[in-house]
């Protein structure tokens, strides 16, 4: 079972990490495009090749319509995607100035409680983003440039959310064997330094 | 209760959640969530902004940033780049007393040079310098204090995430503002060298051993190893000051830049490459919690006006300009302990700019602007390393393990009140932070 968790929120974090590799290579081409594009517009480029401008300039070559609005819907899924290993692995920040010096039972029934709330917040989001999906979709959203549904994007960060929630629970099943079993079967954080 | 009422309990509220180990984004999620309810009698409110607001915050092309400066920072550290700063700043500073921990300080420097975070530039820097640090005998509590502090030059060196919103709420030149940022963010570096090269002489039992000095070849070898970082920098942070592209186009560039010499180092395989994935989620996760739960909890705040009211308050003393800058960057200094630096901009900007701008300090309007925007970003900075909220100190000491959390708060007052009398020298003389600006323009 923990393998299985495990495997599924490392492998929404490489989802997630390629996503976000396609974004910084979109932003690249786009920037790229632009430069040449505004090259082929430049005085001593046209007085050298002419007519030729024209041409290169017929190909399309310039920004990428709408990377804005592509690098929004992607990151959002990607940032979605990247919750559920940070929180298999405990990666949150928290202070441990006053628990520290509380014993290993106590901190096992404060892990337990936050964690249980931490999975009912996960769901709460994910339900929530369904319920904002669903008035994207009645409303016809789309982006500015190039007109494609909104309620895509959120349906995209819809499936990683869901994933999200699933690992949430199934974290606070885990802190409550903990728990209840006075036992550690889970580190909390620093599980992948 | 009144709301401004709820608005002032929500402070010891959020301060006990956070105590009781509850993660700082889920603790500002849910005294914000509560807050609401109590503001509005009901959870429909909050309910309703969870619609969006999770995705648009997440969604958000400015803070995408975030993810692409964290990934170019773990390809730069794959690429040998912070290992190289590391090792140049070792070789100039090294032999003298604390040298280690300059060296740390010096490399987060020029790291900070091509990473525009604080968290990442910390983080990315303790990976390299913490290892060696230990190796050398500093304490715990001293090295990771060190590389918290260090890595708040992430931020004051340019390329600057603050800066960039700070200059979009305000509507100023970004490039000027990056330009601005230098000199202080030199001072900065200067200033913890002189604050550990104190510490060293204060506690010599915490500062390790001195290694031995080494010869002016081997010196000047190491510094030509750096030449990837400058290249990065140059194309990144020039690009911006060009204007040839956004902030968040040069972090694309950039990652794309660092990922293609780190390819070229051998530094990335299949497996590095799923492993710095694996580590960007997991910090990038963590952050944009944080931004969603201050989000939350920030909405809250503005219902309650409690943020009006303080500044109404503050203008309403007719102080003079001096008084109100120094009561304004106090608060910041105060709610910076406690609050996320981004979110504080983002609420805080909108209200004080205004009442800054509208004082007479015997500078132009933009003169003005600029320079009240690098003291924040030096007090917000100082936010992330003062206990007990300090972001920086809770990356940074997550990642060894052995060393109390009090350890760290014990060291790194050290380096704020560095910081606090930068922020005095600085506030004195504004032709210090405006004089490249001065020069250029």
């Amino acid at each position: 079972m923990h393998g299985f968790m495990n495997g599924l929120a490392r492998f929404m974090a490489v989802v997630g990490g390629l996503v976000l590799t396609a974004l910084i290579l979109l932003i690249c081409i786009s920037v790229l495009g632009r430069a040449i594009n505004t090259l082929l517009y430049s005085g001593p480029v046209v007085a050298l090749l002419g007519d030729f401008t024209k041409t290169l300039l017929a190909t399309g070559v310039g920004p990428i319509l709408g990377d804005f609005e592509l690098v929004e819907a992607g990151v959002a899924f990607a940032i979605f995607a990247f919750i559920p290993f940070c929180q298999i692995t405990g990666g949150h920040a928290t202070v441990d100035i006053f628990t520290s010096g509380l014993s290993v039972r106590v901190n096992r029934l404060i892990q337990m409680i936050v964690d249980i709330v931490f999975a009912a917040v996960l769901i709460l989001i994910a339900m929530q983003l369904y319920e904002g999906m669903l008035s994207k979709m009645q409303y016809r959203e789309t982006t500015f440039l190039i007109q494609f549904p909104i309620w895509w994007s959120y349906a995209a960060s819809l499936v990683a959310a869901v994933v999200g929630a699933v690992i949430g629970v199934y974290v606070a099943f885990v802190r409550l064997f903990e728990f209840f079993g006075n036992r550690t079967i889970m580190s909390v954080g620093g599980a992948d330094h | 209760m009144t709301n401004l009422e709820l608005g002032m309990a929500s402070f010891p509220a959020l301060l006990i959640l956070i105590f009781l180990r509850v993660p700082i984004g889920l603790a500002m999620f849910l005294v914000g969530l509560f807050g609401l309810f109590f503001v509005t009698g009901s959870f429909n409110m909050g309910f309703a902004r969870l619609k969006s607001e999770t995705y648009s915050t997440f969604s958000s092309y400015s803070l995408s940033i975030i993810p692409m400066f964290l990934l170019m920072g773990h390809f730069a550290t794959l690429g040998g780049m912070s290992q190289s700063l590391f090792k140049a700043a070792e070789a100039w500073l090294g032999h003298r007393k604390g040298g280690v921990a300059m060296s740390a300080v010096g490399a987060c420097a020029g790291f900070g040079a091509i990473c525009g975070s604080s968290l990442a530039t910390a983080a990315t820097m303790s990976q390299v310098a913490l290892p060696e640090l230990k190796r050398y005998g500093y304490s715990g509590g001293f090295s990771t204090a060190t590389l918290a502090a260090g890595g708040t030059l992430g931020i004051l060196i340019p390329p600057s995430v603050i800066l960039v919103i700070y200059a979009i709420l305000t509507e100023q030149n970004i490039a000027k503002l990056f330009l601005s940022a230098f000199i202080p963010g030199i001072l900065a570096a200067i200033g913890y060298m002189i604050t550990i090269a104190i510490y060293a002489r204060l506690h010599p039992d915490e500062a390790g051993a001195p290694r031995a000095r080494m010869p002016y070849g081997q010196r000047l070898r190491a510094l030509r190893d750096v030449w990837p970082v400058l290249t990065v920098f140059v194309v990144v942070v020039g690009g911006i000051y060009m204007g040839v592209f956004t902030p968040t186009e040069g972090a694309a560039v950039g990652a794309l830049g660092t990922g293609l010499i780190a390819f070229a180092n051998g530094g990335l395989n299949r497996h590095s490459f799923l492993g710095s994935f694996m580590a960007t989620a997991r910090s990038t996760a963590m952050i944009f919690f944080i931004v969603l739960g201050a989000a939350f909890y920030n909405g809250f705040l503005a219902l309650t006006q409690v943020p009006q009211e303080l500044s109404n308050y503050v203008v309403g003393l007719g102080l003079s300009p001096w008084m109100v800058l120094t009561i304004v960057l106090l608060l910041y200094l105060v709610f910076g302990a406690v609050m996320d630096s981004l979110s504080m901009i983002l609420l805080t900007i909108p209200i004080f700019f205004p009442i800054i701008v509208a004082l007479d300090f015997g500078m132009t309007t933009e003169e003005v602007a600029i320079w009240f925007g690098i003291l924040v970003l030096i007090v917000v900075e100082v936010g992330l390393i003062t206990p007990p909220v300090g972001m920086n100190l809770f990356v940074i000491n997550s990642m060894d393990r052995l060393t109390p959390m009090i350890e760290t708060y014990k060291s790194v007052m050290y380096f704020v009140a560095s910081d606090i009398i930068r922020v005095v020298i600085l506030v004195i003389f504004p032709g210090i932070t405006l004089f490249a600006l001065r020069m250029m323009y």
